[in-house]
């Protein structure tokens, strides 16, 4: 027995590092790969770093012990303006209802409700909204991650909506069952026939950019099939009431001619 | 193809028409015709009705549209036409909703049945009640909040006041913004807010006096910040004892030690003078100086020359002021500097940092003061404005003045006229009201957990709408013994009117489930003298009702029983209502509770006593079509006007022409403010060998209060799921402490438990530690002190010395 120790302890170790090692990449790749059973009230994974992926074009950061090396020639690479794009955005984009299903269904899982500002799947910095700014004031897709620009003009001070889904100073318990029933999102805006351009069905205060969640960087089941037409409400109408516009709810008429029979 | 959809929609099972209408869609694509998404719905969602009402939480004041379906709230969003929030809401706001639908609603009365509690019905609830007070009325006490609304607080007034001739009635407010109260009534001679939220859109600076907005009153913070996304500009000073997410969006961060503000604001006034940049002309016209009288403290204090006020302030200079606050000399002169500018537009916040405070009526004085000197009063954007912390803490507590030494619409009970003018509103009697003012929250909870053979007259305290077992300071004197089989107060009695259960209720005798928010109609009143209302839209869950129709009922039963108190000079029921056809009404009967709008008939009684002090409401219907009006509401060709300032001609309809300002309510009877001296003195507890550390308390963003309903929540719960200790790196180093760590916190009133956050939320200094409130089962009040201010009573929660140690 005594002997045998020696040589297993190694091993046991090896296959521990390798289950972390694997098990952290796919963490990581997590966020763009929900599972589908999660419920709306289940937490998102945290999203930490993405790994390079030279496939996409992606450059990877410059290491430290490369700085000394570096050309030039390199330096633009190493900044996201820099990257340059596979996909052509102006092409029709074909979407299967299952996508928008799961496009809905995602988007419920950090909202209480349809309207409800999203919490934030990832840790943050307390004290500070410079970082939040950093990332989604311009919006980005990457082949694992997705940073949503903000649907809405800059407002400065981002936590007072948006709430972490889950803190990393401390476990997250739900302390209380809630059954509180959130309005659903839409599944589609009212239309007049079946080609005609759906009215917008809620509001667009805090989602005046429709390409916030209708773009190339929103979830794939809900982008527009047709992202080349820049000016949407030409042909997609608000709703005078989500709008709270306090016009009347049914437009007035004058009287129709009297008509003696 | 142009009407499948529709037709298929009526017949079709739901399965089979998405699959269809994805081949119409997929068709359509194809076609070249369309550009559709896939259309999923079958049915469309069901028709949400939306309404109005003001946010529960906070004393902002937010207005939210609420959308209800088959029932049941299931949105939430902010109001685009209401003018405090424009829309905007922060995330309680947006989660309110979520508020109604805790799984442990309380929704049966339950009475205490040895250890635990049995169930008993609606009638043995309000008769067990009725028993007790009736077996003595003096020694019955109601315990209420700024969470009451203007009926709810009105009626519980009266009942009290008129009814039982008993002024044991505080509310929870008084640990809350009494001193704010009393540091008004100092200066202006009138309680509340000369200036508004626009000041915010007009300031060019803005200080905040230990105060944390981009928390704690989210919406007006980014009213301000929001400004600069605009290309304005604007400079923010935070002057605090530790940083916040506040202080990231200042320019100038003053830290200070506790009480250190009382020094800033007398160096702020020293170098006015002394630099000769107070405004002469302001303080000449409009001024008079006061210094405290301290044989015979009081409101009025004693009057003093110019020349006394510049020898009391003498000693401030920018260096002392450094010694007492721990502030950088240039930057007291970078304040006075500022203030000493007339071009600049200069707003003051604060709220709890200077109220909860041992020198909290003298703080809110000084910072009125300073303001005042330099002549930064009464033109858009020049404004000491406080904030409120509960959604009607002016509108009820303030107002309907729900203190044990007020009567509603700014009067006293000690004096006899208001008590005539009160009994006349209310068909009273003559000498029905009792002059000697009741007990204050701090003696009402002392005087409860002390046995009755040692003195301790208050015998059973009615709660409604608030949390004492979690929020009053130095709990284990003023609220746990009663949970102590061993300290005599088996006769005490504890009724608790709440939505869940609470610390409060884990004591309480007799337990009424309540209705809360649109589950009932209100009016609120919220900083900025903003009167709202809205109509009830959904159902109280099981047998939970409204808190004002409780105390009517109470009182009805009073009533039957034949109790004096409860009937009117014609020997009618005190709560009479009649309908248009002038039948009288069964409000106490919960059938018919709903047949007229008590609220109304309520709001209506209770708007005659709004005039005394010029704080004029508008009838109850013209709220309805507000989102608000800020008082005083006159009417003018025929049209009800509100009033951005106060005190300021072409604003304040009650200014004569040609005065500019006027202080038509002064405490010397010359249209004058009063500007106070007010020495610098030392805390009440400082940090010694024994008890090292400074332990602040307060609130974080996610949770309201003491969390009973933002912890049921789950986005606000997940957030931010439980108490810890904020503590420095630096210090964390010394006690060798790690994040999530256990350590031990003690008081000389008290120990506790807790995670430590190093740096955490806010970060404080070395030597300062920082516990929020929220957790019922990490109770920091175990820790706090009583000690209070001799003006308002108000206890001071943020200056505790403890001592930590790993756990």
């Amino acid at each position: 027995m005594s002997d045998d120790r020696p040589k297993l302890t190694p091993l046991v170790a090896f296959i521990v590092m390798s289950l972390a090692v694997v098990g952290y990449f796919t963490g990581l790749q997590s966020p763009m790969n929900p599972s589908e059973e999660m419920s709306p009230s289940t937490l998102s994974e945290h999203v930490g770093h993405v790994e390079e992926s030279h496939s996409s074009g992606i450059p990877a950061a410059t290491s430290y012990s490369d700085m000394a090396v570096l050309t030039a020639t390199s330096v633009p690479h190493t900044r996201l303006d820099g990257l340059k794009s596979d996909f052509d955005l102006l092409t029709e984009v074909k979407i299967e209802p299952g996508e928008k299903a799961a496009a809905l269904a995602m988007r419920s899982r950090n909202r209480a409700f349809n309207g409800a500002p999203p919490t934030i799947p990832h840790p943050i910095e307390q004290l500070s909204d410079a970082s939040c700014v950093a990332c989604h004031t311009q919006g980005i897709k990457l082949a694992s991650l997705r940073i949503p620009q903000m649907s809405h003009n800059f407002l400065t001070n981002c936590t007072q909506c948006h709430v972490e889904s889950a803190p990393q100073h401390m476990t997250a318990v739900q302390f209380r069952e809630n059954s509180f029933a959130g309005l659903p999102a839409p599944d589609e805006g009212p239309r007049s026939f079946a080609g005609a351009p759906p009215q917008i069905p809620h509001s667009t205060w805090m989602r005046s950019d429709c390409m916030s969640c209708h773009g190339y960087a929103g979830l794939q089941g809900i982008r527009t099939t047709h992202p080349w037409r820049q000016n949407c409400q030409q042909c997609h109408a608000p709703s005078a009431t989500l709008e709270q516009t306090l016009l009347a709810s049914e437009p007035h008429f004058l009287s129709p001619p009297n008509v003696n029979k | 193809m142009s009407n499948c959809n529709h037709e298929l929609a009526a017949g079709v099972a739901r399965r089979d028409f998405i699959k269809a209408s994805a081949m119409a869609a997929a068709a359509a694509v194809a076609s070249g015709s369309t550009y559709s998404l896939p259309i999923l719905a079958a049915e469309p969602n069901e028709k949400i009705q939306w309404d109005k009402a003001p946010c529960r939480f906070c004393g902002t004041g937010c207005h939210v549209q609420v959308g209800v379906s088959k029932g049941k709230v299931v949105a939430v969003a902010g109001d685009m036409n209401a003018e405090v929030n424009k829309g905007l809401l922060c995330v309680k706001g947006y989660h309110v909703g979520s508020a109604l639908y805790g799984k442990d609603r309380l929704t049966k009365p339950l009475l205490r049945d040895g250890e635990g509690y049995r169930e008993i019905s609606w009638d043995q609830a309000i008769q067990t009640i009725a028993d007790r007070i009736e077996a003595a009325p003096e020694r019955f006490a109601f315990y209420g909040s700024g969470q009451w609304t203007i009926p709810e607080g009105y009626a519980a007034q009266k009942f009290m006041k008129g009814g039982l001739s008993n002024n044991h009635i505080d509310p929870n407010a008084r640990l809350c913004m009494a001193s704010a109260v009393t540091g008004f009534l100092a200066t202006y001679g009138v309680d509340e807010p000369a200036g508004c939220y626009d000041d915010l859109d007009a300031c060019d600076v803005l200080i905040m006096w230990g105060n944390n907005p981009a928390e704690m009153h989210p919406v007006l913070f980014s009213r301000v910040v929001d400004r600069r996304s605009r290309g304005e500009e604007i400079m923010l000073i935070d002057i605090s004892t530790r940083r916040t997410r506040t202080t990231e969006a200042c320019q100038h961060y003053l830290e200070m030690k506790g009480h250190g503000d009382l020094a800033i604001a007398n160096g702020i006034a020293h170098l006015l003078i002394k630099n000769g940049t107070y405004n002469r002309k302001f303080v000449e016209s409009f001024c008079n100086f006061k210094a405290p009288d301290d044989e015979n403290p009081n409101l009025n204090g004693k009057s003093i020359s110019f020349e006394d006020y510049k020898q009391a302030l003498a000693p401030y200079t920018p260096e002392y002021v450094e010694k007492l606050s721990g502030v950088p000399a240039d930057k007291i002169r970078m304040l006075a500097d500022l203030f000493g500018k007339p071009e600049l537009k200069i707003t003051s916040l604060w709220c709890m940092g200077v109220n909860q405070h041992t020198r909290g009526t003298a703080m809110n004085a000084l910072i009125h003061g300073i303001h005042l000197l330099s002549g930064h009063f009464g033109t858009p954007g020049d404004a000491p404005t406080s904030l409120t912390g509960q959604p009607s803490a002016c509108g009820t507590v303030r107002e309907v003045g729900t203190l044990a030494h007020a009567l509603p619409g700014g009067r006293v009970v000690a004096n006899e006229v208001h008590r005539q003018q009160a009994e006349e509103f209310w068909n009273l009697p003559v000498g029905r009201i009792n002059p000697q003012p009741g007990f204050h929250t701090v003696e009402m909870w002392q005087s409860f957990c002390t046995p009755t053979d040692q003195g301790g007259t208050i015998g059973t305290i009615w709660v409604q709408v608030t949390n004492p077992g979690q929020t009053l300071p130095n709990l284990n004197k003023l609220f746990n013994p009663k949970g102590d089989n061993k300290a005599g107060l088996e006769d005490k009695f504890l009724i608790v009117s709440d939505v869940y259960p609470t610390a409060t209720t884990k004591l309480a005798d007799l337990i009424l489930p309540s209705a809360m928010w649109v589950e009932k109609n209100g009016v609120v009143g919220n900083s900025e003298r903003r009167t709202q209302q809205w109509f009830k839209m959904v159902d109280p869950p099981g047998e939970a009702r409204d808190d004002c129709w409780q105390t009517i009922a109470v009182a009805r039963e009073l009533f039957d029983r034949g109790n004096q108190g409860m009937r009117d000079r014609d020997g009618q029921f005190i709560f009479e209502i009649k309908d248009e056809n002038q039948q009288s009404v069964a409000i106490w009967d919960w059938n018919h509770y709903y047949d007229v709008n008590v609220d109304k008939h309520l709001f209506e009684e209770y708007r005659q006593f709004s005039r005394l002090k010029h704080k004029d409401l508008a009838p109850y219907d013209q709220y309805v079509q507000a989102r608000g009006l800020r008082w005083p509401v006159v009417e003018k060709d025929g049209q009800w006007k509100e009033t951005h300032l106060r005190f300021s001609e072409g604003y304040d309809p009650y200014v004569e022409p040609g005065s500019e300002i006027q202080f038509y309510h002064s405490t010397t009877g010359d249209d004058r403010a009063q500007i106070w001296y007010h020495p610098w003195i030392a805390p009440a507890e400082t940090p010694d060998e024994d008890y090292p550390l400074m332990l602040t308390t307060g609130r974080v963003l996610e949770h309201w209060h003491s969390g009973s309903m933002t912890r049921r929540i789950p986005e606000l719960s997940r957030a931010m799921p439980g108490g810890y200790l904020e503590i420095s790196a630096e210090d964390a180093t010394v006690y060798d402490l790690r994040n999530g760590d256990e350590v031990l916190v003690e008081s000389r009133r008290g120990s506790l438990v807790i995670p430590v956050w190093i740096d955490g939320r806010g970060r404080p200094p070395r030597g300062t530690v920082f516990i929020p409130f929220f957790d019922e089962t990490l109770l920091v009040n175990d820790l706090t002190l009583d000690a209070f201010d001799p003006f308002s009573k108000q206890p001071d929660y943020k200056k505790t010395a403890v001592r930590i140690r790993k756990a």
